[in-house]
């Protein structure tokens, strides 16, 4: 059962235009000065792929502008693989023949200081859906075990209620990602077979409820092949508009998961090849100018290496998909996708540093941490 | 030193100061800074990172001779947040200079004139030489001068913009009005839109993303320097002024008579 998209998300105006062919249209939206869902909507036809040097050099420059020439970096910590939830493209679905795993304290503890040895200053924790091996309380208690250690503590998990994203905000959480995987209401509902996680409006408030709850930012995000790709990044945008202009304190970013064909796994009905993530990644640039746009190692060092400063302001590096896996001591469990970019954060460095590329892994000082600032906005 | 800027006490020759961000390395920043010859760059308390040499702005500035460090405020979204980060990068650079900004919108990073102004009480209370990084807005710039900051500094145009003095007839003003030295600071792209606010009557000016995207960031550092420096000379030597009309060599009133 689908209802209607709400009028803030509903991107039905703009979808013809992203099949435009007039190619005065898309060349004037590329240069416009004000450009918001209109030119995107030409900037993401297939026609403009033609003008991508065009949209390249011109996203190339905001970035630069806005961002300098930084990137700035984070690492993934998965914590625990349980899942209950039946999503047909994961690696640790419900009914995946997958090792499970989840850390305890001591375990974490471990993992931080693997990561802290790293330099790194800012890092995602991850689970399944809500199970009780992680739990709320046990998110709160790792939250707040890796806020000892680093400045930065974000988390990629399951939605939840705004007095539950407030205990995590207390407990050291600056931020959340959670992307809504597909827009495409059809495709939600066949992709995620069983579950809460079937609820696609529990999921698409859930930013919302997460910066009313006091976190400082939130990434978001769709999982580019499960639907049309045209239609999801509209909607990406129109609902990053959104969280901007209702929370104007919050940090929006934008990340570029891309599925890939893969032998004998999931086959993505619309499957979106490099130079269509890189003309979607220049396109949202060119229209939010300000957001950081995300790149992590699904992508091969390849495109990472190519798109870094095109757009492209945050990457993640040195990551694992699997329960811990940073320091020595960690079990072996089932990773949630497969990495395509396995280089060491020297090696990444050295490669942002051929390129003029500053890597930057602290840019947030937990000085600023400060509970009492979100009673305003309670 | 001719022409010195005193800010709270402690002199500079140069009115061109620097942010230290947005850099392709610390080396390249290193380059710019010198180029500049700057005497005064702000360094944001965030990039301070003790556990990793390459990634800290703190420690290749503070071996700069002559070149004092101003720990600068931002990240923090209220007062409390910036007073915090404020005692923080005082222990840590032992500079008594504040750049104090406040920008709760982490987007467009547009300074919060109500927290700037409480954090600034409490600050100059406790001694900070406090520079507030602030709309463009007259009224505000008193405000703060009677509480006791030690500059001012309105923006020109949002940060990394380099859209230039797009707020003028506003600074204009709080140059008129200001006891303290001006500094516009944030939205500058051009030697000449550093040159034009030095022309206006401001004391210095703060440059950083239009020296960090520059293609040559040393080179452009120096352009700056240049700018800067003829913009206060054309202060000092008085510039003509402006007309609508042209100066008719046949004045229209000659036959108006004085005794008549």
């Amino acid at each position: 059962m689908t209802k209607p998209l709400p009028d803030w998300l509903d991107p039905e105006r703009w979808i013809a235009l992203s099949q435009c062919v007039d190619k005065a249209a898309i060349h004037a939206a590329i240069l416009s000065e004000n450009p918001a869902e209109r030119e995107l909507a030409l900037m993401l036809s297939p026609g403009a792929g033609e003008f991508l040097e065009l949209m390249a050099r011109r996203a190339q420059a905001i970035t630069r502008r806005h961002f300098g020439r930084t990137i700035s970096l984070y690492t993934p910590l998965y914590l625990s693989n349980f899942c209950n939830g039946g999503c047909l493209y994961c690696g640790i679905a419900a009914d995946r023949r997958a090792k499970r795993a989840v850390l305890d304290e001591a375990q974490l503890r471990h993992e931080m200081e693997a990561i802290k040895k790293m330099h790194l200053e800012e890092l995602v924790l991850l689970t399944g859906e809500r199970m009780p091996e992680a739990d709320l309380p046990y998110l709160r208690e790792c939250i707040a075990i890796a806020a000892e250690y680093i400045h930065n503590v974000n988390i990629e998990v399951f939605p939840m209620e705004e007095q539950e994203y407030r205990q995590l905000a207390d407990a050291g959480c600056t931020g959340v990602t959670l992307y809504q995987e597909t827009y495409d209401q059809a495709a939600y509902e066949r992709l995620h077979r069983w579950g809460d996680k079937r609820d696609f409006f529990k999921r698409l408030d859930a930013p919302d409820r997460a910066l009313r709850g006091g976190l400082r930012t939130i990434g978001i995000g769709a999982l580019l092949g499960l639907s049309d790709p045209r239609f999801d990044i509209l909607c990406v945008y129109r609902h990053a508009k959104h969280l901007l202009k209702n929370y104007w304190q919050a940090g929006v970013s934008i990340s570029f998961p891309r599925i890939r064909p893969q032998m004998g796994g999931f086959q993505p009905d619309h499957p979106v090849d490099e130079k269509m993530l890189a003309q979607f990644i220049f396109a949202l640039k060119i229209c939010l100018p300000e957001t950081p746009l995300v790149l992590s190692t699904r992508e091969s060092p390849r495109v990472r290496d190519g798109m870094a400063g095109l757009g492209i302001s945050k990457m993640s590096v040195a990551s694992k998909t699997t329960v811990g896996g940073y320091s020595e001591d960690t079990e072996e469990s089932t990773e949630q996708f497969e990495i395509s970019d396995e280089r060491g954060i020297p090696e990444f460095c050295a490669m942002l540093r051929s390129k003029g590329l500053e890597p930057v892994f602290k840019n947030w000082d937990a000085t600023y941490r400060d509970p009492a600032h979100y009673a305003a906005n309670r | 030193m001719d022409d010195p800027l005193v800010i709270g006490g402690h002199a500079f020759g140069s009115r061109l100061f620097l942010g230290t961000g947005k850099f392709a390395s610390t080396r390249t920043m290193v380059e710019a800074v010198k180029a500049s010859r700057t005497e005064l760059v702000t360094v944001a308390l965030r990039r301070f990172n003790r556990e990793q040499a390459e990634d800290d702005l703190f420690g290749p500035l503070s071996e700069l001779k002559n070149v004092r460090l101003m720990p600068n405020t931002s990240g923090a979204m209220n007062a409390r947040e910036a007073i915090r980060a404020a005692m923080l990068g005082r222990e840590l650079s032992k500079s008594p200079f504040v750049k104090l900004e406040i920008h709760p919108n982490p987007h467009h990073l547009l300074p919060d004139p109500i927290e700037t102004y409480e954090a600034a009480i409490e600050l100059a209370r406790q001694g900070f030489l406090v520079l507030p990084y602030i709309p463009a807005d007259p009224v505000l710039a008193k405000r703060l001068e009677d509480v006791g900051c030690s500059a001012v500094m309105p923006l020109g145009a949002a940060i990394g913009t380099g859209k230039g003095l797009a707020t003028a007839e506003m600074i204009k003003i709080i140059v008129r009005d200001t006891n303290v030295p001006v500094i516009v600071d944030a939205g500058l792209r051009s030697p000449s839109d550093a040159a034009c606010a030095l022309e206006m009557g401001c004391s210095a000016v703060l440059v950083n993303s239009a020296i960090a995207a520059a293609e040559q960031p040393a080179a452009m550092a120096a352009a700056f320097k240049t700018g800067v420096e003829a913009g206060r000379a054309a202060r000092l030597a008085g510039l003509m002024p402006t007309s609508e009309i042209a100066q008719a060599s046949s004045p229209l009133t000659s036959f108006l008579s004085a005794n008549d």
